[in-house]
């Protein structure tokens, strides 16, 4: 008789935790400012001058309290970037972002941090670059929750082209 | 621009949601597999202590001695605590009111927790002998013992 | 340090995808029978156990709990440490600690992950804000294709040099008997292997990995006594970078980055250079291609806007003058608990002149190892062979 291969028992186990989150005083004013006014706000350190997104209360580098608000810019530069090719599930929706789509990291005029979102582009290499200037848009007001995703997605400004030194390996073929 | 306005504390409810599978290992696979397919209780014996510990483990925690003699437990024991349970939550693999309790089997130093039926939670006592009652469908998971009842 | 530290003995298991035949703890047994049958010691005379997990990557909490029997923590203190991609490093840095404050002559440090066991996407998605970018999250993989991409435009790098890195790391892992992804690849390959996340492929990855390390800490006279070839820990250092501000992929950002200040700390306190010459070899965390040619740069192992040169002309190939990861390092071989304290169970063995297959063919003095955890912060160990 063969050898049975033996045999090794394992237990499927689905954990669902639910929790509530409280926004807190600085993110609050941030999500309704963007909800209700279509405003995006930032913070400035009055010590080191980095104009903070998302506002937070204190400065990390500088350990002071952040109380100046500024309101930035819709439009920025593209910083970095991905073309997604993988289903990513949405863990506060569980339903996957369909592929492929353009992810870049974009910084607003007038600030120090950048913002990552969704760029509505066509995922082509030879239509995303890293200096593209793109704007935000905005969801319509009465779809807006106080959420991040209350941005649409990041879209380029018109009339720009890649530039040639950043074409690379097999650039046409995704 | 300063603070001039008051916003209404914002909170948000979410949830996530993790798929996992847990591998029972060798001493577990055995136990499951003799559980399912001969209502078996298995125990792993440590020489060295001279105990029998239930669940089966590969290492024992007091000399760190390899374990390997598997011996065969209960399937009758003796209820050492026990609780009504009046509470549900979603982990309950049973709706309230139900009474848990840890059993220690005969030829085990270790008790097993489990569930206690068939009896009236007045009649229920520390010291009081039970037996088993397996599930007619055994998967290979803990509640192929549906609970334990008074002899 | 108030005392000085030695690792005196360390396994590890190998490392696969499926390790059905073992639960948790029987795997991560594994790996501290070897460290004890190394350091010639039995569980008894160990005063400590500390357990590194990422916990809940397998599905499990209060990992430390439930693996007493396992791991030898019965009766002794002890804690667990969860940390990220650094942990393994973190519970290095914390048994060194407990033995160089005096109050602890014998520590065992014991790191594992079981990933396949868990939703490490799922897991993680808790790191990210829940108003700010939760929602978007699961994807390690978006953040280094963003390093990569900013990084390209910046110093002109092409896919190709973060092939070459994937190459390296397989090549290396092939060498090791206990690596992962032991693979016989060539640029091509990597070049042709699936795209991920634009410039990610999958062989410019780390797979996910069944494993466990466990390394024997121990104050001086313990290690001159019981160890023939004690390696000393003469530095260690952590950096956190701030929330939300994700730097460490802007290639050309100035500002004082976790990865930089931690490696300049830890310069400071050797009295450290030039650190290309200073080291004889370097086991980094390197969980996608970018991250090593990235980390080349920050560890000033070359000028910035330099590091895809390294790769280019071989320097950092394990018979190069800076070997970088002979082990294959974290692209080959990530069990995440463990991977951290894998880079300095590695360098040990480089030290001790053990590492077999994958030693580096020079004589190893000193080396260097960093972790790198989300949200952005570096843990860096210095070790010697002498105390000089």
């Amino acid at each position: 008789m063969a050898k049975k291969e033996k045999e090794l028992i394992s237990v499927p186990i689905t954990v669902d935790v639910p929790y509530r989150f409280a926004a807190g005083k600085y993110m609050t004013k941030f999500l309704m400012e963007l909800k209700n006014n279509g405003k995006i706000l930032a913070i400035k350190c009055p010590k080191c001058g980095r104009v903070q997104l998302p506002p937070r209360i204190v400065c990390a580098a500088c350990h002071v309290k952040n109380d100046e608000w500024v309101e930035l810019s819709n439009e920025g530069t593209l910083v970095g970037f991905t073309i997604m090719y993988i289903p990513l599930t949405d863990p506060t929706t569980g339903k996957p972002h369909k592929p492929p789509f353009v992810y870049g990291s974009v910084r607003l005029d007038g600030a120090t941090s950048v913002l990552d979102h969704l760029v509505n582009i066509e995922p082509t290499m030879d239509k995303v670059w890293v200096g593209m200037r793109c704007k935000v848009v905005l969801r319509p007001q009465k779809d807006r929750i106080g959420d991040l995703s209350d941005i649409r997605y990041l879209e380029p400004l018109p009339g720009q082209k890649k530039p040639r030194e950043q074409r690379s390996y097999k650039d046409k073929e995704q | 621009m300063t603070e001039d306005k008051a916003y209404e504390p914002f909170e948000v409810d979410q949830h996530i949601t993790a798929n996992s599978t847990y591998y029972a290992g060798d001493m577990g696979s055995r136990f499951y597999i003799a559980l399912r397919d001969k209502r078996k209780i298995l125990g792993v014996r440590c020489p060295k202590c001279n105990k029998v510990y239930w669940p089966p483990r590969s290492t024992c925690g007091i000399c760190f001695s390899k374990l390997s003699e598997m011996v065969e437990i209960g399937p009758c024991g003796t209820l050492e605590t026990f609780t009504l349970v009046t509470y549900s939550e979603p982990v309950h693999p049973r709706k309230a009111p139900f009474i848990y309790g840890i059993v220690k089997l005969d030829g085990a130093d270790t008790g097993m927790a489990h569930f206690i039926d068939e009896v009236d939670f007045s009649k229920i006592h520390i010291g009081m002998r039970v037996r088993p009652v397996f599930a007619k469908e055994r998967k290979g998971n803990i509640l192929d013992i549906q609970y334990f009842k008074p002899i | 340090m108030k005392r000085n530290v030695a690792i005196i003995g360390g396994g590890q298991t190998y490392h696969a995808a499926r390790r059905h035949d073992v639960n948790q703890v029987e795997m991560t047994n594994e790996a501290i029978r070897r460290a004890l049958d190394d350091a010639q010691m039995t569980i008894d005379e160990i005063d400590a156990v500390l357990v590194s997990n990422m916990e809940f990557f397998e599905g499990t909490h209060m990992t430390d709990c439930w693996m007493v029997d396992g791991s030898g923590a019965y009766g002794k203190p002890g804690l667990k440490i969860t940390t990220g991609g650094t942990v393994g490093a973190t519970t290095v840095c914390a048994g060194a600690h407990h033995v160089a404050s005096g109050l602890f002559d014998k520590v065992l440090c014991v790191a594992f992950e079981k990933q396949e066991e868990g939703d490490t996407g799922a897991i993680l998605s808790g790191v990210a804000h829940p108003l700010w970018g939760r929602s978007m999250a699961g994807a390690a993989v978006g953040y280094f294709a963003m390093m990569g991409s900013s990084y390209m435009a910046a110093w002109g790098a092409k896919e190709e040099h973060s092939a070459m890195v994937a190459v390296k790391a397989r090549q290396n892992a092939r060498k090791n008997k206990y690596a992962h992804l032991k693979l016989d690849i060539t640029i091509e390959d990597a070049l042709n292997s699936r795209m991920l996340s634009w410039p990610i492929r999958m062989l410019d990855m780390c797979p996910a990995s069944n494993g466990a390390c466990a390394m024997i800490l121990a104050d001086e006279k313990t290690a001159k006594d019981r160890c023939k070839k004690p390696v000393w820990i003469r530095a260690m250092e952590t950096a956190h970078n701030e929330q939300f501000e994700l730097d460490w992929r802007d290639a050309k950002t100035k500002r004082p980055i976790f990865s930089k200040v931690c490696a300049s700390r830890i310069y400071k306190k050797l009295g450290v250079k030039n650190p290309a010459k200073y080291f004889d070899v370097f086991e980094i965390y390197e969980p996608a291609t970018w991250t090593e040619i990235v980390w080349y740069e920050d560890l000033g192992l070359c000028k910035p806007g330099e590091g895809f040169r390294l790769i280019e002309k071989g320097m950092t190939n394990i018979d190069g003058p800076i070997p970088v990861n002979p082990s294959g390092g974290v692209l080959s071989t990530n069990c995440i608990g463990a991977s951290a304290m894998l880079r300095v169970w590695e360098a040990a063995l480089q030290i001790r002149g053990d590492a077999g297959g994958h030693q580096v063919p020079k004589d190893v003095n000193r080396a260097l190892t960093t972790a790198y955890g989300g949200t952005n912060w570096a843990v860096m160990t210095a070790l010697s062979k002498t105390l000089d």
